[in-house]
């Protein structure tokens, strides 16, 4: 976990005008470490993992504030119906889906304000482990944010994968997409609830193939209803 | 209210439909006053391409009357006149910020889609497939419009709607085009297609200072109207005809500065299984659109640019890279970064340096919108431009 400065580096090359100036710190969702790309971990052992990234326009402090209040998850994650604290490192998480409702207990492991957190279930119907790194991008473009997720496969991904059209690798990379969107728009963008004529039998399946069954995040609408 | 439905290939309909309403905060309504048919509806119509679901509305060229707006516009109030730009963008993320609006990060809800078979997702598009965003399209009376804080354009000055509908799409579509073709004062410009984007490249090629415009298709009216511009026309059908040979004639030898393939290939993706397959028998089948971008690439002069507005959406067989490296020359594409774009088109329109009007050849009504999707495709009755008003009983 130390964090690694390429001080000692030796290098012809002595101009690097636009390049980033620090280096990134060894953690699991690192893409970089001492200067080399890290691929994410391979799926194991019944364990799965995915690892996805955004640039989003914000401070990496801003962004850490968004993702740390775990009860506005709701605004911007698919299918999180609720999010309660329950301690000061632990909260209660209830999933909806079409036809069931999956519960969990969820703890922060550690925590580095406008930085990095990391968690893992601590109990219930998911078993799962995350950790997002919020970092500058080079030459001052705003913050990358990545995310590494593992899951054990179980309950969970089985109800994901066959009622919703998601899997639920995909469902990280769509939440995070909807954090970006939230971030820099204030809002996500929305097809649920526009006209259209009658879809048929045909353009239900299809619908369904297009994982547009899952139900797109409210982001600040809820806030005002 | 009445809308354009897209319920099969080659099965369109006007039905009645629920009227739409604020989704998102910066939503806002518009009375649609105007709308076009757009030569990519076509493939649509003819189920080319992938990911459209029956009961979806049309339409992407759309004009009208500000209805209601989401409490988070504060730009826009209810009566403004405006034109809606085809592509949808945030105007927060590193693209827009860039100015590449139509590679908008945040406007796509099904971006995933696109990802599959691209990479990366571009920005949602009005009425043209789920993957493109499944946003509900303007071939109808009404239409949301989503971050209707930074997209749509109001028009203050009078000026009648389809003076200024063509901001929409079409006209940005041909100037970008001629941008892209980087042309100098004096240069010589090849046009291939003069459909309604060709005809705004040929337009805006001479706006920006090319000396010589050479137009290629084989439609008389088309031609005809490339002419009324200024343009030199090359009709590839006629007999003893060589496109190659007539840009060595007209250019002294040398080939045109610039080459610009209005044609595309558009329709194709490599979105779903087994279509690259469908790409290739589209190759064989319909020969003209591939050989346009051959054609180009052969036709353009050492250290030329070749520009391309028309569409291409899978996999090619057969470029000549080889040629393109040997010559040197530069390819600039994409779909039209159209915020850029409207707001200068709208002062040359309002300055009378442009009449975007001329190269419409129907008004309708949206009953017989289906049927001219029909007349359209077959090429009969002289078409060059539909429009759509959504609210007459009977054509005008």
């Amino acid at each position: 976990m130390a964090e690694i400065l390429r001080t000692d580096a030796r290098t012809a090359l002595h101009e690097r005008p636009g390049a980033e100036q620090s280096e990134s710190r060894t953690l699991g969702a690192n893409v970089v470490e001492d200067g080399r790309y890290m691929a994410p971990p391979t799926d194991e052992d019944g364990k799965q993992w995915v690892r996805t990234s955004v640039l989003i326009k914000g401070e990496p402090r801003d962004l850490y504030g968004l993702w740390h209040n775990v009860e506005d998850a709701p605004l911007w994650q698919e299918q999180i119906a609720s999010v309660t604290r329950t301690g000061e490192k632990t909260s209660h998480w209830t999933m909806q889906s079409a036809t069931g409702t999956l519960e969990w207990d969820s703890e922060i492991m550690s925590d580095e304000p406008g930085h990095r957190i990391t968690w893992r279930s601590i109990g219930g119907d998911s078993e799962n482990a995350g950790e997002v790194v919020f970092e500058a991008a080079p030459g001052g473009r705003g913050t990358y944010v990545t995310v590494l997720q593992e899951f054990r496969m179980g309950k969970l991904a089985s109800t994901f994968e066959t009622l919703t059209g998601r899997n639920p690798k995909q469902a990280v990379i769509e939440n995070l997409r909807h954090f970006k969107a939230l971030a820099e728009t204030g809002e996500i963008p929305r097809t649920h609830g526009q006209p259209h004529g009658p879809r048929g039998a045909a353009g239900t399946v299809k619908s369904a193939a297009y994982a547009e069954n899952v139900a797109q995040p409210p982001g600040l609408e809820r806030m005002a209803s | 209210m009445k809308a354009v439905c897209w319920m099969g290939k080659s099965k369109i309909e006007t039905l009645k439909v629920p009227d739409p309403v604020i989704l998102n905060p910066h939503d806002a309504i518009l009375r649609v006053t105007r709308t076009a048919i757009c030569g990519s509806d076509l493939h649509l119509f003819d189920g080319f391409i992938p990911t459209m679901e029956q009961g979806d509305i049309l339409g992407h060229e759309f004009m009208g009357i500000v209805e209601d707006v989401g409490r988070d516009v504060k730009n826009l109030k209810p009566g403004d006149r405006v034109v809606v730009p085809f592509t949808i963008a945030c105007g927060q993320c590193e693209f827009c910020h860039k100015g590449l609006w139509s590679a908008c990060d945040n406007t796509n809800p099904n971006a995933h889609l696109m990802e599959t078979a691209y990479g990366y997702s571009g920005s949602g598009l009005f009425g043209y497939s789920h993957m493109m965003g499944g946003y509900a399209g303007g071939q109808a009376q009404y239409v949301r419009v989503p971050f209707a804080n930074i997209g749509p354009l109001k028009i203050e000055s009078y000026l009648p709607d389809e003076k200024v509908l063509f901001l929409t799409d079409i006209f940005p579509t041909g100037y970008m085009a001629a941008e892209n073709a980087q042309i100098a004062e004096g240069d010589t410009v090849a046009v291939w297609g003069c459909g309604p984007v060709g005809q705004f490249a040929i337009a805006s090629a001479f706006m920006l200072g090319a000396g010589r415009v050479i137009a290629v298709d084989r439609i008389p009216e088309r031609l005809e109207l490339a002419r009324s511009l200024g343009a030199i026309t090359v009709d590839y059908t006629e007999q003893d005809v060589s496109v190659l040979q007539a840009m060595r004639d007209l250019t002294g030898g040398m080939g045109p500065d610039s080459c610009i393939d209005a044609v595309g290939l558009e329709a194709h993706s490599n979105q779903l299984q087994g279509v690259y397959d469908k790409v290739k028998t589209m190759l064989m089948l319909e020969t003209d659109r591939p050989i346009v971008l051959r054609q180009a690439i052969q036709a353009v002069r050492k250290g030329g640019t070749l520009s391309v507005p028309g569409v291409y959406g899978g996999l090619l067989d057969k470029v000549p890279f080889g040629a393109a490296f040997g010559k040197g020359i530069t390819m600039k594409m994409g779909q039209t970064h159209m915020h850029k774009y409207m707001k200068p088109l709208l002062e040359r329109i309002e300055k009378g340096q442009i009449d975007p009007s001329y190269i419409i050849s129907h008004r309708i009504t949206l009953e017989e919108a289906p049927h001219m999707y029909e007349v359209w495709r077959d090429k009969k009755e002289k078409v060059t431009k539909i429009v759509i008003d959504p609210w007459a009983e009977k054509a005008a």
